[in-house]
Formats: structure tokens, C-alpha cells, sequence
């Protein structure tokens, strides 16, 4: 039986074709909707550009749209624009007139005659609303719509009609219903930012990555960030179980954890401010000459390296050797799922094995949607373990525990497990005009860990914790003395004493 | 008076040029493509040609080809008109009078219609 699959045509946008699975339909009639200021007319520009690049002919016919003269001079400041590939590869067309004066049936020939004089393969359409508007009914619209079609394939040319649409507009019109696929750009805004968003409905012939996704608009013109939690629902590669147990960098935590970390694992150091959590990023990424990467959203790269040679660490001379890279990404603005690729294409350039990223609630905060983030980062840990990586992250809590020193109180654990086999918490105790710090893992992989806490100082070596449990107990015993608490280890809200009842009886 | 052919397949810029070029005492025919502009050249033998280089139907240098190879209208003087730079254009259209890049500003277009038809500015 012969292959009757249609080829596909990549549009060469990075992230777009990976959404599409590869692209669209060659000879196939697309329609991507948006509202003003989306970003359709870059979109097209770049679709025929990219085209052109690889030895195809684009033409741009325009309705009632910008001048060319203005649209060539704001797409010429993008990268994917070539201005030797004017006119052979792409030129720009304005039908317009033709429309107006000779109605859809004038427009549907025009087209016809361009494409097969400039032996097109990519027809992009700016304004399909004007053609919409001339129509004088919904079925002479449809008519059109399928003459489209027809060209289309008879011709091998892919058509992508660009139609702008109110925020609320929906998609059940019958050119939604008649066109080989429907793609939709919109912008969102999440408290004062603004997002943007790409959407496919609809695509014939092939599968496609479902949902939101984000897309950005930059000097390199329009990429697109598949969501993460479903371009990685699957791991690229089976995740080994075995392999030997990795140094934290920190002996006395080697040992809590029950041997190390095993090297497909990820784990979580979860504690307030000030504790130390970035200092055992810094440990771990030092504890073995292995390419590292260290995501940071709070401090920059020259405060990091300066920390690390302050507190003599190993990785002080892996950073200057280039063997531990360190991405910065301020927490002011980002995308969340634009800095899960952008670090999963460094793991994989430089093959790296081990990351450290320093503030996952940075990370949470990035969504603005709190409903993904778990099984996102579940999806991003999960190919990190089959990339052969080991993940260490760091989580930060408020303040419980300080007064009156309930080390354990308000951790966010629901919803950690599948991210994370590992959790350790470091904590402050106050006892007195002291504090102490405490540190604990309370979860291990094979459950070798011993769950402990142990006293810990950040000194002149990084991260000392005590050998042993003897100062820990002596100061929560005296915290439980003077408070008269009973210990609560895992009480989800902060401690507070009970108080004597108001009736004086 | 002096008569300008402006042949643009963008129809807000062809009338723009229109009201702009009857204001400075010009009678100005419009076209929308380059068939078109032939069939007007025929008929209204025009001091000047305004010529878009991307148009539909007959593109700017298959006019500008067809209209110097017509003893009858050879010698009309033709500002091309583009979004391109001037190098792109001229490779195509030997023999052009002068050039207008896209987007124009109106002393531009003035300065290259006035020297075009030998008016002081």
C-alpha cells in the first residue's frame, strides 16, 4: 500500500515545530488568530523569511494592513530578516484594491495568478477580516475559504491567513471548522505583566502538544516555549535506578542522607533566609570535578563566586576553570518555562551532571499559576534523573521556628515527593538571645537516612555540622522545657502555646 | 499642466500621492499594478511615471522593461519606488531617473518629482 502522508513543513520557529511535531501540513490552509499587538504579523514575516532560507518562495499579500514600507522597516530590526531574499524569496504584495473593487472573487484569482507566476510554496494573507467583511454573507465567505483550500493543494502551497479577534472571540465560525489547523496568539496579564501565549486548536494530520504555551517576542523574532510538564510528560531516556552514591560535598549530611545521593536523584533544601541553603548548592556543585551548572535567581554571578572563594570552597576553582557555569536569571522578570529549556539545553550542550538551583520558589512564583507548578518541576526533575543528573534545589521558608524555636513547623511538604527523594531542612532555634541552626533530612531514597537533627555552623570551610546530636537535644529539650510544648514535629501550622483560657475560671 | 502616472499596488499610498501631487498643481492618474500602469501610460502619456517595484499582476521591472522598450514612452522619466534599498532595485531597472525608499517623507517625494520634471522646488 503506498504512503499516502502528507510531508510536512517545518516553520522553522524554534519551539513552534516542536509543538506541531514538526510542522505544518505542506499545502495545507492554516489561520492564526490573534488580537492586536499578538505578534501575527511577525509571526508571518518570520514563517517566510525561515522559508526563504531554505530555498523556498514566500509571497505576503496584505489587506488592510501597515504599509509594507513600515512593516519591512519594523521587521528589519529582527534576525530571521534578510533583505536579499527580497524579492526572490518573499515579496509583498498588497490586494487590497483588488478586493475592493473585484471582491472576493477578484482576490481568489489574484492569488491564484501570483502564486503560480512567482511559483510560490508559502502564501502568508494579512487581514483575512477584510475578506471577511467583503463577503456578503457567511456562505459566500465559506466559498471562499474552500477556493483557498483548493488552490492550496492544487497548488502545494501552504496558505497561513493571519485574522485579528477580540480577547473573548471564539473559534466555532466556519472558516474554524474548514481550515487544516488554528493556531492563536493572545497576551495574558498576570497581575502588572504582561504574558503571551500561544495556543494550538486545532491541527489536521498529526499529532500536536495541547494547552498553553508561552512565546516571546525578541530581537531573534518569535520563540516559543512548549509547556514543560507536557513536552517532557515522558523522560527522552529510561531512568537507571543504581549507579553509586554521590558526596553532598558535606561529610556529617553524607552521612544523614545514609551514604550520599544517588546520582539520578533530586533533592530538596528547604529553610528560611539566612540559613545556609545556598552554601550547600555551592558544597554539592564542588564535591567532584564534573561539569555543574548553578541557576540563580537572586545573586549575581560575581557575588557567588566571591562567596565561594571567601568560604574557601571547592568550587571556587571549578568556576574559574569554566567547569561549573552559573546562569543568572533575576527574579524581577523571566518565563518559567523558557528557563526550564534554556537549562535543559545547557545540561545537554555541556553535559552536565550536576545542577544546583537556588530558589525553586522563585521558580513558583514565575507561573503565576500555582496548579502547574508541581507537575512541571516533577517533569523537568524526572528528565534531569534520566539525563543522568543530579538535582539539588533549594526551597525557602518563613521564619516559624525562631520563636519559640518549633523547628519543624509550616513546611510546605504536600505535593514534594514526586519532585524531590530527598528533603533536608535547615532551621533556626532561638533559646535565649541565641540562635542555633539545626539541620535534618527528613527524607531519603532508601529511607537510609538518619533522621536526626544535628547543630550546624557556616564558618571559615562553608558548612560544619556537628558529628554528633548531642547539642541539638540539649537545646530542644530546653526549648520544649520553657515553652512547655509537646513536640509537634510535623505540624503543618506554626506552634503556639496554649493559652490560658479568658473566663479567669 | 503636467500629468504623473503613480502606479502602487498599496492603495492608501497610491492615494496619498494622488492628493498630495493635485495639491502641488499636478493632474495625477493612478494604478494599481503594473498592467494596469501600462494601459494608463497608453492612454494618458504622462510627464512622469511613479513606479512601485512589488506590485501584483506586472511587477515594477516588467513594466519599467515594457515601457522602455516602447519608443513612445522610453524616454518618460520613472521614479522607482520601494521598500528595498536602491542597490536591489537599480539591478533590475537600468535607467531610472531617481529613487524613493519607503517609507517617503513628502519634502522626498516633492524634491524627486520637481527634479524629475525640471520644476524649482
Amino acid at each position: 500500500m503506498s504512503d499516502r502522508r502528507i510531508a510536512k513543513l517545518s516553520t522553522g520557529i524554534k519551539g513552534l515545530d516542536t509543538i506541531l511535531e514538526g510542522g505544518v501540513l505542506r499545502g495545507g490552509i492554516y489561520i492564526v488568530q490573534g488580537t492586536p499587538g499578538a505578534g501575527k504579523t511577525i509571526l508571518g514575516n518570520q514563517l517566510c523569511f525561515n522559508h526563504a532560507a531554505r530555498g523556498g518562495r514566500a509571497l505576503y499579500v496584505t489587506l488592510l494592513a501597515e504599509t509594507h514600507g513600515r512593516m519591512l522597516a519594523h521587521i528589519g530590526q529582527l534576525a530571521f530578516f534578510d533583505e536579499a531574499a527580497i524579492p526572490d524569496g518573499v515579496s509583498y504584495l498588497s490586494a487590497f484594491r483588488i478586493l475592493e473593487t473585484e471582491g472576493l472573487k477578484g482576490l481568489t484569482e489574484a492569488l491564484r495568478r501570483e502564486i503560480r507566476a512567482r511559483q510560490v510554496d508559502l502564501l502568508v494573507l494579512d487581514g483575512l477580516v477584510s475578506a471577511e467583511e467583503t463577503a456578503g454573507t457567511p456562505r459566500e465567505f465559506k466559498k471562499f475559504i474552500h477556493e483557498l483550500q483548493i488552490q492550496a493543494d492544487l497548488a502545494d502551497c501552504t496558505m497561513v491567513l493571519l485574522t485579528s479577534a477580540a480577547a473573548d472571540q471564539g473559534f466555532a465560525s466556519a472558516e474554524h471548522t474548514m481550515v487544516d489547523g488554528l493556531i492563536e496568539l493572545r497576551i495574558r496579564m498576570q497581575e502588572r505583566r504582561s504574558e503571551r501565549e500561544l495556543l494550538v486548536h486545532k491541527m489536521r494530520g498529526g499529532g500536536f502538544i495541547r494547552g498553553v504555551h508561552s512565546f516571546q517576542v525578541s530581537e531573534a523574532g518569535i520563540t516559543v516555549q512548549p509547556r514543560i510538564e507536557a513536552l517532557l510528560a515522558s523522560p527522552s531516556q529510561q531512568i537507571a535506578a543504581d549507579g553509586p552514591k554521590l558526596s553532598t560535598g558535606i561529610p556529617v549530611l553524607d552521612e544523614l542522607l545514609g551514604g550520599g545521593l544517588h546520582r539520578h536523584s533530586a533533592t530538596l533544601v528547604m529553610g528560611s533566609a539566612g540559613c545556609g541553603k545556598s552554601t550547600v548548592g555551592q558544597h554539592f556543585l564542588g564535591a567532584a570535578r564534573e561539569p555543574g551548572l548553578y541557576l540563580s535567581f537572586d545573586e549575581d554571578p560575581e557575588a557567588i563566586r566571591f562567596k565561594a572563594r571567601n568560604l574557601r570552597l571547592p568550587v571556587a576553582d571549578l568556576y574559574e576553570r569554566g567547569e561549573v557555569e552559573i546562569l543568572w536569571q533575576p527574579s524581577t522578570e523571566g518565563n518559567f518555562d523558557e528557563i526550564c529549556l534554556r537549562l535543559l539545553e545547557r545540561v545537554r550542550e555541556r553535559d552536565v551532571r550536576r545542577v544546583f538551583i537556588d530558589g525553586v520558589n522563585d521558580f513558583v512564583q514565575m507561573t503565576g499559576e500555582q496548579g502547574r507548578i508541581g507537575a512541571a518541576l516533577t517533569a523537568l526533575a524526572n528528565e534531569f534523573r534520566a539525563l543522568g543528573v543530579t538535582l539539588l534545589g533549594t526551597f525557602e521558608l518563613d521564619f516559624n521556628g525562631i520563636v519559640p524555636g518549633q523547628p519543624l513547623s509550616s513546611l510546605p511538604i504536600l505535593g514534594l515527593s514526586p519532585i524531590a527523594e530527598n528533603i533536608v531542612v535547615m532551621r533556626f532555634a532561638a533559646l535565649g538571645a541565641d540562635i542555633h541552626r539545626l539541620i535534618v533530612v527528613l527524607k531519603a531514597r532508601d529511607n537510609a537516612l538518619r533522621p536526626q537533627f544535628r547543630r550546624y555552623d557556616i564558618g571559615g570551610r562553608g558548612i560544619e555540622i556537628e558529628a554528633d546530636a548531642v547539642q541539638a537535644d540539649l537545646i530542644l529539650n530546653e526549648l520544649i522545657r520553657q515553652t512547655g510544648a509537646v513536640p509537634a514535629p510535623f505540624a503543618s501550622a506554626p506552634f503556639a502555646p496554649d493559652k490560658p483560657s479568658g473566663d479567669g475560671t | 499642466m503636467k500629468t504623473i502616472l503613480v502606479v502602487d499596488d498599496e492603495w492608501a499610498i497610491a492615494e496619498v500621492l494622488e492628493a498630495l501631487l493635485a495639491d502641488e498643481g499636478y493632474r495625477v492618474i493612478v494604478a494599481n499594478n503594473g498592467k494596469q500602469g501600462l494601459e494608463r501610460l497608453r492612454e494618458w502619456r504622462p510627464d512622469l511615471i511613479m513606479l512601485d517595484f512589488m506590485m501584483p499582476i506586472l511587477d515594477g521591472p516588467a513594466t519599467f522593461a515594457a515601457l522602455k522598450a516602447d519608443p513612445a514612452t522610453a524616454s518618460i522619466p520613472v521614479i522607482l519606488m520601494s521598500s528595498l534599498p536602491e542597490e536591489t532595485v537599480a539591478q533590475r531597472c537600468a535607467g531610472y531617473r531617481s529613487f524613493l525608499r519607503k517609507p517617503f517623507r513628502i519634502a522626498a517625494v516633492l524634491a524627486a518629482v520637481d527634479g524629475a520634471l525640471g520644476r524649482d522646488p
